[in-house]
């Protein structure tokens, strides 16, 4: 029988400093590995252990993955002590990713926090590949600080994309940052609807609008209130739900939230299923 | 298993109907066959299975404190003289036998894409009702079932299991912290078994619940008489009284109001209460014959790196601990409200199961001297209240 625990031999190909604790690495696995915008894969530093992660590159592209790291546990740390050439592991893919089928003919809002953007890179990636099949892509992204902007270089080029957008915040007013200042949900505030008096270019149909949410739970809970208040529909709001997902099986039970394994049944789960849960973030 | 009987820790209010479904249950028909072994040739019987399989017998150990639970042993030139075959269940549930505390699941970086799995065929005497329901959550985790999908099956418990054969028995005692009848079980396996010893005064009747299990018996026809009228009655009489004493020594749970088992989610205050005596030790989740969750290990070994699987607790503060420090469940409160709805809820929600047993080991077991039939009526009653 097939091992599950397995890891895949990986070797690091690139990595890119992206913030101060926040690094994209490039690996090139020993057998190509394909998996869906949303997905996670299990990350083994050797000798170390393993931590999941949402790849941050293009799902389309097998031979080589893209992670964006933000050191701040064992393994990352681990990680960020290991040079191109080195090998390490990885298991997967894992989990639900999102169902892009749902989202053809719709706008789409994607809504980053801080390193919360990288997982979602790779669902942007998916959504400008078949970039007509969308009325629209509104990326909305949310850093502490300027410094903490990851994909500095990347974020203008995907404004230039048809049907897309890019809105950006940070936390604090910085004397380099001449754009909206505030907590992430205020890009909300003006969110454009189709009810909206005098709306112009291409709204938001909230009955059918899709919002695709990653960042620190607490962003999570606030850009959930927020969206469910401009009309979203609970089923349309996907979240990236961040648990300790150690097997990556629905075995270990680590991540278990109620009857729900997130390694299985999430981790993108929608406000629908997680509405039983007085605070499921 | 389940059903009409009155679960008092909530089991049935609701028509509840547990689902064994799992491979081990689709094992073909039952043929039930059923032949009486004399307790000489009972020894007989199970050294001849010690030939061609590891044997494990439950004994009663010599130790201090006289403690007189007995355990596994494994058989080896002789069947030890001090088997217990009764009395009620061994120190250690069935779980042990296909889910190790530690196992190395992978060497790497060079690993084998196939499992490398060491799964001795074994024989193991001795697991009550409780233990063998016990492993029909394991087999739903661990077994392709409806639940998940073939991919997912997992090579070292799914080979042991293959290669385990489950020969349980009836209890013939209940210790006081036994409550299976409670939770809708029996003091006896009906199901789910290989072969069943219904011990009696001068030997056991033996039932064949699996093809497998009349493959034990197969060449041994010199050592069986037929079951009689005399016998059957014997052991119908000595099911009825340990059910009957199970049922009387737990009256004092029994929750009067009906209710639901989202009545376990009841008020922050009802949980801390019970936890007041909880040091998160995980005693109870090693004892538990349905607590199947695991912890996986990395470390330098020969050659590269192992991955062992460990058994977990779900009662430690790093259980749900994410990297950055998040933490779902902060508060041990929160943690001992997750195991006991997590045997009582969720598992009903996800695995159509119980998943608590009434084995009673989390009661002996525990330190803090936390009673889960105690815990699950306050929580029940403070919801009633509120």
């Amino acid at each position: 029988m097939k091992n599950l625990y397995r890891p895949i031999e990986s070797v690091i190909e690139d990595i890119k400093s992206e913030t101060p604790n926040i690094t994209t690495y490039r690996f090139r696995p020993k057998e190509p590995i394909s998996f869906e915008a949303g997905q996670f894969v299990e990350l083994t530093v050797p000798g170390v252990g393993e931590a999941p992660f949402t790849p941050s590159s293009n799902p389309n592209i097998t031979d080589t993955m893209e992670i964006t790291i933000m050191a701040v546990g064992t393994v990352t740390e681990a990680l960020t002590k290991m040079k191109v050439g080195d090998t390490v592991g990885i298991r997967g893919p894992y989990g639900n990713g999102y169902n892009l089928a749902d989202f053809e003919g719709k706008e789409i809002l994607i809504m980053g926090g801080g390193v919360g953007l990288a997982p979602l890179r790779s669902l942007i990636l998916a959504l400008f590949d078949d970039v007509d099949k969308y009325k629209k892509i509104s990326i909305r992204y949310g850093a502490r600080t300027p410094e903490d902007i990851i994909y500095k270089n990347l974020l203008p080029e995907w404004a230039k994309v048809k049907n897309t957008e890019v809105l950006q915040t940070i936390d604090q007013p910085h004397p380099d940052w001449k754009g909206t200042v505030g907590v992430v949900t205020v890009l909300l505030d003006d969110l454009p609807l189709v009810t909206t008096v005098g709306v112009e270019g291409l709204p938001f149909n909230p009955e059918t609008a899709v919002a695709c949410v990653c960042g620190p739970p607490i962003m999570l809970k606030f850009v959930n209130v927020a969206l469910l208040d401009k009309g979203f529909k609970p089923e349309n709001i996907y979240h990236s739900m961040e648990r300790n997902m150690s097997c990556g099986l629905g075995k270990c039970g680590h991540c278990m939230m109620g009857e729900f394994y997130i390694c299985k049944d999430g981790p993108v789960m929608t406000a629908a299923q997680i509405a039983e849960f007085d605070d499921p973030f | 298993m389940g059903g009409d009987r009155p679960g008092i820790l909530g089991v049935a209010p609701s028509g509840f109907q547990e689902k064994y479904d799992t491979p081990f249950q689709a094992r073909g028909p039952a043929r039930m066959k059923e032949v009486f072994i004399g307790s000489e040739n009972l020894l007989k019987l199970i050294g001849r299975w010690a030939k061609d399989h590891r044997v494990y017998v439950p004994v009663t150990f010599d130790i201090m404190n006289n403690e007189e639970t007995p355990d596994y042993d494994l058989v080896k030139d002789a069947v030890p003289e001090t088997m217990q075959l009764h009395g009620a269940a061994p120190a250690h549930s069935a779980k042990t036998f296909v889910f190790y505390p530690r196992e190395v699941v992978a060497n790497y970086p060079s690993s084998d894409a196939e499992a490398n799995v060491e799964a001795p065929s074994t024989v193991v005497v001795g697991p009550r009702g409780c233990d063998v329901r016990g492993l029909a959550k394991f087999d739903k985790v661990y077994w392709s079932t409806k639940h998940f999908t073939e991919e997912h099956d997992d090579p070292f418990i799914i080979e042991k299991r293959e290669s385990t054969y489950i020969v349980s028995i009836d209890c013939t005692a209940a210790k006081e912290t036994c409550f299976c009848t409670a939770v809708g079980g029996k003091p006896f396996a009906e199901e789910g078994f290989d072969l069943n010893l219904s011990p009696l005064g001068a030997g056991c009747i033996v039932t064949v619940g699996t093809e497998r299990g009349a493959s034990l018996l197969a060449g041994s026809d010199d050592l069986f008489r037929e079951v009689t009228q005399e016998h059957k009655s014997e052991r119908d009489k000595n099911r009825a009284s340990v059910t009957e004493a199970v049922d009387r020594q737990n009256a004092q749970f029994a929750i009067d109001q009906p209710y639901d088992k989202r009545d376990l989610a009841s008020s922050e205050d009802a949980w801390a209460y019970v936890t007041q005596n909880c040091v998160g030790c995980g005693a109870c989740n090693r004892v538990c014959p349905t607590c199947t969750c695991f912890l996986l290990v990395d470390q330098r070994a020969k050659g590269g790196y192992e991955r062992s699987r460990n058994w977990d607790t779900c009662l430690s503060i790093g259980y749900a601990r994410t990297g950055g420090g998040g933490n779902s469940r902060p508060a041990l409160a929160q943690r001992l409200e997750n195991r006991l709805r997590c045997k009582f809820e969720y598992s009903r929600d996800r695995y159509d199961l119980v998943t608590c047993t009434g084995c009673g080991r989390c009661i002996d077991a525990c330190m803090g001297r936390i009673d889960m039939r105690e815990a699950i009526k306050h929580v029940v009653t403070e919801k009633a209240k509120a």
